[in-house]
């Protein structure tokens, strides 16, 4: 699975857990760019994107990405 | 040295002109005026606290720098639970300790100084809570490499205890003051004036609000057991007012103060009672505190228990609580309106309501029925909560509760001085109309500085400035004196 691939999955995880189909994500994305992606929907995101891609991610790991690219390279490093 | 008092006023004007006009030019002398100007503030109301402070000040400061040199986890880690045992012990102890009650509430009348007592209950912890909060946050942030450590002592030790926010709030972060304590602070008029303005809106809520509310709320919960339980009501109402003017109205003062010497501080409060449900109202109320723990609380909690749905978060969630209700002091009242508050998250977890945007109100003018009835619940809420708050104990809350089901719930309030009820009233609708207005912005009156006249600006100020010095409470209780 390529970048591009990711982050087109992550964005429909994005549009469902947050419940809003105008949430579009881009490497450079951060939390304060999409609206309602707070602490608490955070862990929400993160058990569903775990879900999805199969994959467990530490506790560090999960508090560390500053943005989206750098989500998209956690997941790619754990695949 | 409260702000709206004289002694403080002195001392700022003094701090003031030094500040601009003397060390200007040289920022290490500048911040060691902060430094000096914060100890001596804090030395005001005890010196015997002073060294307390400059102990946590040293141990932290040489913490921060060694934690990223450890050579190995384990040691890193160690260095790091040095910090957090001081500050979660730090609080433990004195929070424990009667001693340090008595001597602070000498402190006060020693100048002269008798603020009630509950308030002083409040007030007292937060000074310890506060920087406690501050360092402990910086460790962290640390640690995690979220901030890089500072060498410069006198940056660490004004950050520690940087006056206007020392005593009763907000908590500020590192990452947030230290850039700017490492910065040159240019002195800006515009910046100079909005900081006034926000003091004189601080003053408005705190002196003439608050304390005239706590006339009546003092009156309702020493006698709430033969008060009717209109009064009882009544005085609850007051009461869930009182303490939102009074803290937000101190907060407003101590952000404008900040903005006075060139600073800009963490927002306290935006507006809480226009909320929709109880989860944005403590994303509204006291945010310093409420941010901070979801940061190193909640958040790290709601990860570890993240496999177990809603029930983990329901857990996050009540120990977070539990925590904010204990930090406000060592009475189980506290701890038991934390963990009311808690609970008020079950049903919005439940329904997942938590996860769903709000919309929100900031841009409205006049909200629709469905947000005018959730606005009234939160209130509610509040007030629920605020019975056990300001209880002296918890058989006292429920005795509390129980007489507000009774018969005179449907007879007229009785209060001494029915007429400062109503004027108290008629300010409370003055600042509630007014901040419904102003809640896009920063703080209730910070949008007249743009959007009126110089005239009618200025007829604005000098209004508010001779209502704050005809109707502040200390006038009001000496009239009552006389009955």
């Amino acid at each position: 699975m390529d970048k591009a691939e990711i982050l087109s999955q992550l964005q429909e995880i994005f549009r469902d857990t947050l419940d809003d189909q105008e949430v579009t994500l881009a490497y450079e994305t951060t939390a304060n760019d999409v609206e309602g992606w707070d602490s608490l929907t955070h862990i929400h995101l993160v058990v569903s994107i775990e879900k999805h891609f199969k994959l467990r991610f530490t506790a560090k790991e999960i508090q560390s990405w500053k943005n989206i690219g750098e989500l998209v390279e956690g997941i790619i490093s754990k695949k | 040295m409260v702000f709206n008092s004289l002694p403080f006023t002195v001392f700022f004007l003094v701090f003031f002109v030094l500040y601009w006009l003397v060390f200007q030019r040289n920022l290490k002398a500048q911040n060691l005026l902060i430094l000096t100007g914060s100890y001596f503030f804090y030395a005001w109301w005890d010196w015997r606290f002073l060294s307390l402070l400059i102990g946590v000040s040293v141990l932290n400061y040489l913490l921060g720098i060694y934690i990223p040199k450890a050579g190995s986890d384990a040691k890193r880690r160690l260095l790091l639970y040095i910090g957090l045992i001081q500050g979660i012990g730090g609080l433990v102890f004195f929070k424990y300790f009667n001693f340090f009650i008595t001597s602070f509430v000498d402190a006060f009348q020693t100048i002269n100084i008798n603020l009630d007592y509950h308030t002083l209950k409040i007030i007292l912890p937060l000074g310890i809570s506060f920087y406690t909060f501050r360092t402990m946050s910086y460790l962290l942030d640390v640690n995690k490499g979220k901030i890089e450590p500072t060498t410069d002592w006198i940056v660490f030790f004004s950050y520690v205890s940087f006056f206007p926010s020392l005593i009763s709030g907000p908590i500020d972060r590192g990452t947030l003051l230290i850039p700017q304590l490492e910065k040159r602070r240019e002195f800006k008029y515009d910046q100079a004036v909005d900081g006034f303005r926000q003091i004189l809106w601080g003053l408005f809520k705190k002196i003439v609000v608050a304390d005239n509310c706590a006339i009546y709320t003092n009156q309702v919960f020493d006698n709430f057991d033969t008060m009717p339980a209109s009064s009882l009501v009544l005085g609850l109402f007051l009461y869930t007012i009182q303490i939102y003017a009074d803290f937000s109205g101190y907060s407003d003062m101590a952000i404008g103060f900040a903005r006075l010497i060139g600073f800009n501080i963490t927002k306290n409060f935006d507006f809480p009672f226009f909320s929709q449900n109880i989860a944005e109202f403590w994303q509204r109320w006291h945010i310093s505190l409420t941010s901070w723990m979801t940061e190193y609380v909640f958040t790290p909690l709601s990860i570890h228990f993240r496999d177990y749905g809603n029930r983990g978060l329901i857990i996050a969630i009540m120990i977070n609580f539990f925590i904010i209700g204990i930090w406000h002091g060592a009475n189980w009242t506290f701890v038991l309106f934390g963990l009311l508050h808690g609970s008020y998250y079950i049903p919005l977890i439940l329904q997942g309501k938590i996860f769903k945007k709000k919309k929100s109100l900031k841009g409205k003018l006049i909200p629709s029925f469905v947000e005018f009835r959730n606005m009234v619940g939160v209130f509610l809420l509040a007030m629920i909560g605020f019975v056990i708050f300001r209880s002296d104990n918890i058989s006292n809350a429920f005795e509390f509760y129980k007489n507000i089901f009774s018969l005179s719930l449907f007879s007229m309030p009785q209060f001494e001085g029915r007429m400062g009820v109503l004027i108290t009233m008629i300010f409370i609708v003055v600042m509630m109309v007014i901040e419904w207005f102003g809640k896009s912005h920063e703080y209730a009156i910070a949008g007249i500085g743009t959007s009126l006249s110089k005239t009618v600006r200025w007829s604005f100020y000098y209004l508010m400035i001779i209502i704050v010095f005809f109707f502040s409470a200390t006038g009001k209780e000496f009239i009552y004196f006389q009955f």
